[in-house]
């Protein structure tokens, strides 16, 4: 927000709203360099190696050589492939996913589009990324890859469900839908967090915490659902489906699938940060406060919603390396028959809890 | 009912209890191996890379005849009478000249047949393990000590010589040079 | 021409142009993205109309939804059966009259209405006031849509346990 004003100060407004829009490229791009490598380096120490270590000191430059690679391989285009629909699959999907961090608030001066319906918007771009790879797959006209994409889509849809009853809960207690505002809400204390109940006072906060810890769980299992990730990878089962939905890709086009899905974890790590940890709000309070620098405060707000959200994207990680993959059916067993039915339980004691 | 609510307290146990596993691995020293700095102490009796040890090989042929897929290629010539070629490091006079010894270490199986019948001890492994070429005709190695043209010169002496024996057929006869008798291991 | 129009164009014409293809495409995969686009130029204009939750629903049910699940079909029996799923043109006449009627009324609901002019206003909050709409004034209305809805998905459920 101050920096779009700054900007616009600077440019005029249309320009700044250029500009604002694509600074969380110049976020998702570097996060997603060192997403690949903390993610080898995460694995390869919990299964007692060591992961790269030769490109550069501890080989922190392994993924900008990999990017290097794979920018200059070949771009295989499969002569049975829908070739339109194949060119636009990874666009689409990495279009999804980025539209996604407009509506995120990294810091309290930044926030890439202050929508009142912010969480709505995240949920419903979010449809995008499904239709890209169901588009991604049925182009490439490959089983494996048909059967990744229909797999995915299957699930996306089926978590989404949990997710927004989760999300809807949320916002029974608070009334805004709005994530700038939300952030606002968890401020200046830890106990103002959502997962501690939010601004709510009395005994409803002490009935409500153990409420939220098991909406946290939930969507913190439905997210990671939807960004296909380990546990719920069978859309990419490398052992059954070659790589699923990507199968067919090379070269840059697969490169962009692969920035879609770091970028997704960390929106959707970012999105649970938010709905639940505060967002941008430093636990602790703020230095830029005690020593009166005011720009301060901001950059430490960015560092806190970073943190937190690279934490949970570790947490991911870490979930990948210890669980095997579910079967399809106990996928959808898991979904189904204890997430919906938990969270609509929640949703209907929360809603009670507020109107009492 | 008490089923079900079971089941998600085991689910949710269970997985924190393999999140803690992978946590303690998190810090349990690495046992990678970094290759190239570090190596692994090989054992004892590695086959590796094969060295022949030229002045001490009598060129008897019996190395290539006992390599399964063929792979050492030995050419000799008889010394002439006049010429001393010096003896073995375990006391065998050495009468033939090794024109050829290449060994295609591409083909080789290291299957060590070829040490053993060796009478003079001088083909052997060594543990050198990283020889890697970029070309194949580079991994067949030659030993021979002569250059090719003090190769071919020695054939032609040889070549004169016996036209010089053919030649005078009825004068005394040169003493042929013999081959020493062989020794196994 | 201001930057509003600039965007009301090229929505338009996102949702004009896909629509056309969504009807004269013969692929019926390439027809289900096309509406796609078309759903997403609708929701654009609803959006720079001020009704931004309309827009974001009308994302969230088609795209999301409704479209994941025509396209899904599609795949599913188009790469299992092996037929090739192509549209073709029946019915040219009763469907050019329906067509034809439906158009002659949109044109005069249009000409016909007395339109108001907002001016251009940033959207305000609109889903509070629309959910007091929704359970006050519209309750029953609304309860009757989720009827609906259910009952539809006990049939859907009946059906699929034949
Ligand atoms: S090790 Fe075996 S294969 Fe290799 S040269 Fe000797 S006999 Fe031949
Ligand atoms: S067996 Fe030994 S001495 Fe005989 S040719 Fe081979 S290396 Fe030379």
């Amino acid at each position: 927000m101050i920096i779009f004003e700054y900007l616009a100060d600077l440019f005029g407004a249309i320009p700044a709203a250029f500009i604002s829009g694509i600074l969380p490229i110049a976020f998702v791009v570097p996060y997603a360099l060192f997403a690949v490598y903390w993610e080898r380096k995460v694995s390869a120490h919990m299964q007692d190696r060591l992961g790269p270590m030769r490109t550069g000191w501890h080989g922190y430059l392994q993924t900008i050589a990999d990017i290097l690679k794979l920018i200059q391989k070949e771009d295989i285009v499969a002569t049975a492939v829908d070739k339109p629909l194949f060119n636009l699959a990874p666009i689409l999907v990495f279009a999804g996913s980025y539209a996604a961090f407009a509506a995120i608030p990294f810091s309290s001066a930044y926030i890439g589009a202050n929508v009142d319906l912010g969480m709505l918007y995240i949920i419903a771009v979010s449809g995008l990324v499904v239709a890209g790879i169901l588009m991604a797959g049925w182009a490439s006209n490959n089983k494996y890859s048909l059967i990744g994409a229909v797999r995915s889509a299957a699930q996306i849809v089926s978590y989404e469900i949990p997710t927004v009853i989760v999300i809807l809960t949320l916002f029974s207690i608070v009334g805004t839908l709005n994530l700038y505002e939300l952030s606002e809400i968890q401020s200046s204390n830890i106990f103002n967090w959502m997962i501690f109940g939010g601004n709510v006072i009395g005994w409803k906060k002490i009935v409500l915490i153990p409420l939220m810890f098991a909406a946290f769980i939930i969507i913190y299992l439905t997210t990671l659902a939807e960004v296909n990730r380990t546990p719920f990878d069978i859309p990419e089962a490398e052992s059954e489906l070659v790589a699923g939905y990507h199968t067919e890709y090379s070269g840059m086009k697969f490169a962009m699938f692969f920035l879609a899905e770091y970028a997704n974890m960390f929106a959707v790590s970012a999105i649970v940060a938010t709905l639940f940890l505060g967002g941008y709000h430093s636990p602790f309070g703020y230095l830029g406060n005690l020593l009166g620098i005011s720009w301060l405060v901001p950059v430490e707000q960015f560092f806190w919603f970073t943190f937190k959200g690279l934490g949970f994207v570790t947490v991911q990680m870490w979930l990948r390396w210890t669980l095997p993959r579910l079967r399809v059916d106990q996928l959808m067993t898991v979904c189904w028959k204890y997430l919906i039915p938990l969270s609509f339980v929640i949703f209907l004691l929360v809603s009670l809890l507020m109107v009492l | 009912m008490k089923q079900y609510i079971s089941n998600i307290y085991s689910a949710l146990i269970t997985v924190f209890i393999g999140m803690k596993i992978t946590f303690k691995h998190l810090f349990t020293p690495a046992v990678t191996i970094q290759y190239p700095d570090v190596r692994v102490a090989l054992p004892g009796r590695v086959r590796n890379r094969l060295y022949v040890n030229m002045d001490d090989c009598i060129g008897c042929d019996q190395c290539a005849r006992a390599c399964p897929v063929s792979c050492i290629a030995i050419e000799t010539v008889k010394s002439l009478p006049g010429e001393d070629l010096g003896k073995t490091s375990n006391g065998k006079k050495k009468a033939l000249w090794v024109t050829k010894f290449d060994i295609d270490i591409a083909k080789c199986c290291y299957c060590q047949l070829c040490v053993f019948p060796c009478p003079t001890e001088c083909i052997y492994m060594t543990d050198v393990y990283e020889f890697s070429e970029f070309e194949r005709e580079k991994l067949v190695y030659s030993f021979t000590t002569l250059s090719k043209n003090e190769a071919i010169e020695k054939k032609q002496n040889f070549e004169k010589f016996e036209a010089e024996k053919a030649a005078q057929k009825a004068a005394p006869k040169p003493p042929a040079p013999e081959t020493p008798s062989t020794n196994p291991q | 021409m201001n930057l509003y129009d600039i965007i009301f164009y090229l929505f338009a014409a996102v949702t004009l142009v896909s629509a056309t293809f969504v009807v004269f495409t013969k692929n019926v995969i390439y027809a289900a993205y096309n509406l796609l686009l078309t759903l997403f130029g609708i929701a654009g204009l609803y959006i720079l109309l001020g009704a931004d939750f309309i827009g974001i629903v009308q994302l969230i049910i088609y795209v999301g939804g409704i479209l994941i699940l025509l396209l899904f079909g599609v795949m599913l029996t188009n790469k299992i059966t092996d037929v090739q799923i192509k549209t073709g043109v029946l019915q040219v006449i009763p469907a050019s009259v329906a067509v034809g009627m439906l158009a002659g009324i949109l044109i005069l609901i249009m000409t016909n209405m007395s339109w108001r002019d907002f001016g251009l206003s940033t959207p305000d909050k609109t889903i509070g006031g629309l959910g007091t709409l929704l359970m006050n004034e519209y309750i029953i209305i609304f309860e009757l849509l989720g009827m609906l809805l259910l009952i539809a998905l006990i049939g859907a459920a009946n059906i699929a346990r034949k």
